[in-house]
């Protein structure tokens, strides 16, 4: 039972969606087979993360692909009461995404957008769930912690509220410098509640369809045995995301040098456990 | 056990039957779906012949409560949508999740048979096309009956009533306002459908008279600033026992419309929360401008007149009856669902004690959104369906379990008054909290 969700339910607001088709879908007979994917960005992030590499790689492969900008964040509404945002807000953000696709996603999130995921999985049956990067369910304490360890400043101002700082290094450290700085600059503001939340232990119930966990051994924002904790809950390996040269990516898997590698990762995935 | 098991029948493609359908389908039990109209949507398909949707049918429950779970309605829709959004909301459901590969419209169940007579080895279910007129007969698993309780009338016999010179229909017959304009009408029953229909009456028709057995609380869409129903259940989230439950609601409703007796309306003759809860802002607002006649329960028809138990008449050109509808299961035999008196009584008002493969959807009457529990209804069938075929040793035991409590009923600490509206009233959350239970004890063997 969601009786907070029913008797205080989360307002609608405008929903940037973006989308990107493979040659010909419209004309051509839809196969069943193939999943639309739906990628949820993580913490300050909007659908532009996924709109600059992935969707349209992904459809070039054949994947009908979607990403949606969580409210308050990218071009979505919702901007100015973000302060009063709350988890089940994005939720109901992706939820309302879902009901509009042709048929059941497989849900691509990344960092706190794997939470989000994970939330919606526990409620609704995509065909497949792809966590990379993901928030722990276990709470994200020690992370802040550990940030707070290296950059003091930028664990403080999320302790009182502010939108966590994230810096080229963390996200995307294989980036020339200008690239780098013109994505940081599109990073926005996130919800402190919603930052609060995901410092608590959250329960998800089973899930039925194939689950992939990826990580990357080089992040600094969520960490190895975070990851490695996620995949254990779902009973799946984890799989650790490289470049080409085998060096590993940065946290933002979908922006940083080897954004290649990383989406063959999971598309593979996809043709392999659920469109099998 | 075979190669590939049999499919699981779903009678009836309304809310019940969709979900039912979807919720087998995503738990990989085979399972298809027979509805005799050309479109899903049973009530909620305006245009076929059992719909007992009119035209300005509304939801008197608001969205949060009355959607799927897992397929919530559009946010543009608003709080209270129309049936002609409802049906577009079920036809987006069955798009999404790919149902009607695994429906057969224009399709008539006329005779469910159970293989043996015990059903151990399925049943045999005969559908006719209601455009050839073919029958066939195929075998299956089990069959979820999900034909709806609100499209068979009742209607009820007074004295002189078949020498009435008007007009006599019922509700189900009522599908808008033009069948009323000019004329003296009578609008029997204070049902949502009887209020709705006498606003409309006070709207369009010369004049109004409303019979009703009793006294209701007419409650308002809106309370403290929130849909009622949302206030509602903020207050039992809060578990704030009944009794300081009703003594809000019931201020509430005399600092806005005061007295009912006031209007000429009679004192309600029951607790709030013991009957089904009617949902009408208008009615009393008519009432208060002279518009509606509130009378007590007829004694009997005179030719052109109606006379009431308070020896007060009426001249009336049109009767409508909104006397509300029974169950209905033309294609079972009536003591398979455990008839008591003249209405089934069933375990979590889904499982027969006669058949553990014979299971009902949708026989319940929610004090709040029908097709959130419709959609839990589904898991739950399906989940049992599931497990009836991976371990039938454990199914059996739950089928036991379950029966034994064929008693127990929901009600939310509340006495529900006697009346046949009342044979499937349930309080919504102790029902899904039994559900939930239920779930988990299905989950936990299967797992």
């Amino acid at each position: 039972m969601r009786q907070w969700d029913w008797s205080v339910p989360s307002s609608g607001v405008y929903r940037e969606v973006v989308s990107s088709m493979p040659a010909g879908w419209a004309n051509e007979s839809r196969s069943k087979r193939t999943p639309p994917l739906l990628f949820i960005h993580g913490l300050a992030h909007g659908a532009w993360c996924f709109e600059e590499n992935w969707l349209p790689a992904a459809a070039a492969k054949g994947f009908p692909s979607y990403a949606v900008s969580l409210r308050g964040h990218g071009g979505s509404g919702g901007a100015r009461k973000l302060s009063r945002t709350l988890l089940r807000d994005y939720v109901h953000d992706v939820m309302q995404t879902i009901t509009e696709l042709p048929q059941p996603p497989v849900l691509v999130g990344h960092s706190m957008g794997a939470l989000v995921a994970q939330l919606v999985a526990d409620r609704y049956s995509p065909r497949g769930l792809v966590l990379l990067t993901p928030a722990p369910l276990t709470g994200s304490t020690p992370n802040l912690w550990h940030i707070a360890k290296q950059r003091p400043a930028s664990a403080g101002a999320a302790v009182v509220g502010r939108t966590l700082p994230m810096t080229a290094d963390q996200l995307f450290p294989g980036l020339d410098p200008g690239t780098a700085r013109r994505y940081v600059s599109r990073l926005g503001r996130e919800s402190p509640l919603v930052q609060y939340q995901l410092l608590g232990r959250r329960h998800i119930g089973p899930v039925r369809c194939p689950v992939m966990v990826a990580g990357t051994r080089s992040d600094s924002l969520v960490r190895e045995r975070d990851v490695e904790r996620t995949a254990d809950a779902y009973g799946v390996e984890p799989a650790w995301l490289t470049r080409a040269d085998g060096s590993p990516i940065g946290h933002d898997v979908m922006l940083d040098l080897g954004w290649e590698q990383a989406l063959a990762e999971v598309l593979g995935f996809i043709t392999a456990q659920v469109m099998r | 056990m075979s190669e590939s098991p049999l499919p699981w029948a779903v009678i009836g493609a309304g809310p019940h039957g969709l979900t039912a359908l979807k919720n087998l389908l995503e738990r990989g039990v085979n399972a298809h779906g027979f509805e005799r109209d050309s479109d899903l949507g049973g009530n909620w398909n305006y245009h076929a012949e059992n719909s007992r949707v009119y035209e300005s049918t509304h939801l008197i429950s608001t969205k949060p409560f009355t959607q799927f779970p897992d397929f919530p309605m559009p946010d543009h829709y608003p709080d209270y949508p129309s049936h002609w959004q409802v049906h577009e909301y079920f036809q987006s459901y069955a798009r999404h999740f790919d149902l009607y590969d695994h429906l057969s419209l224009n399709t008539e169940v006329v005779q469910c048979t159970p293989v043996g007579g015990n059903a151990d080895d399925g049943w045999d279910v005969t559908v006719a096309d209601r455009i050839t007129g073919e029958q066939t007969t195929s075998r299956f698993a089990g069959v979820v009956v999900a034909n709806g309780h609100n499209w068979w009338p009742k209607t009820p016999q007074y004295p002189g009533q078949d020498s009435f010179t008007g007009e006599i229909r019922h509700s189900a017959q009522y599908k808008g306002a033009e069948v009323l304009r000019g004329k003296r009408v009578l609008v029997v029953g204070a049902g949502n459908t009887g209020c709705d229909i006498a606003v409309e009456s006070a709207q369009n028709s010369k004049s109004t008279v409303h019979s009703t057995r009793r006294g209701y609380y007419y409650n308002p869409k809106y309370a403290f600033g929130r849909p009622s129903d949302q206030t509602a259940d903020l207050l039992l989230a809060m578990k704030l026992p009944l009794a300081l439950r009703r003594i809000m609601f019931k201020t509430t409703l005399r600092l806005t419309v005061g007295d009912f007796t006031r209007f000429g309306l009679p004192k309600p003759d029951h607790d709030f929360f013991e009957t089904h809860p009617i949902i009408n802002q208008q009615l009393v607002y008519y009432v208060g401008h002279g518009d509606i006649v509130p009378k007590p329960d007829i004694d009997h028809f005179d030719e052109s007149r109606v006379v009431f138990t308070d020896g007060t008449e009426a001249e009336i050109d049109l009767v409508i009856f909104a006397t509300g509808y029974l169950a209905h299961f033309p294609f079972l035999d009536d003591d398979w669902l455990n008839p008591t008196g003249d209405h089934p009584v069933l375990a979590r008002q889904i499982f027969t004690p006669r058949f553990d493969n014979l299971v009902v959807s949708g026989l319940i009457q929610p004090d709040s959104g029908q097709w959130t529990i419709a959609h839990w209804q589904g898991v739950l069938i399906a989940s049992y369906a599931e497990l009836m075929r991976l371990d039938p040793d454990r199914a059996r035991e739950f089928y036991r379990d379950v029966i034994e409590q064929t008693h127990v009923r929901f009600t939310g600490g509340a006495n529900y008054k006697d009346s046949t509206r009342h044979y499937y009233e349930i309080a919504h959350q102790e029902y899904l909290v039994a559900l939930e239970g239920d779930l988990a004890v299905l989950e936990k063997v299967s797992a």
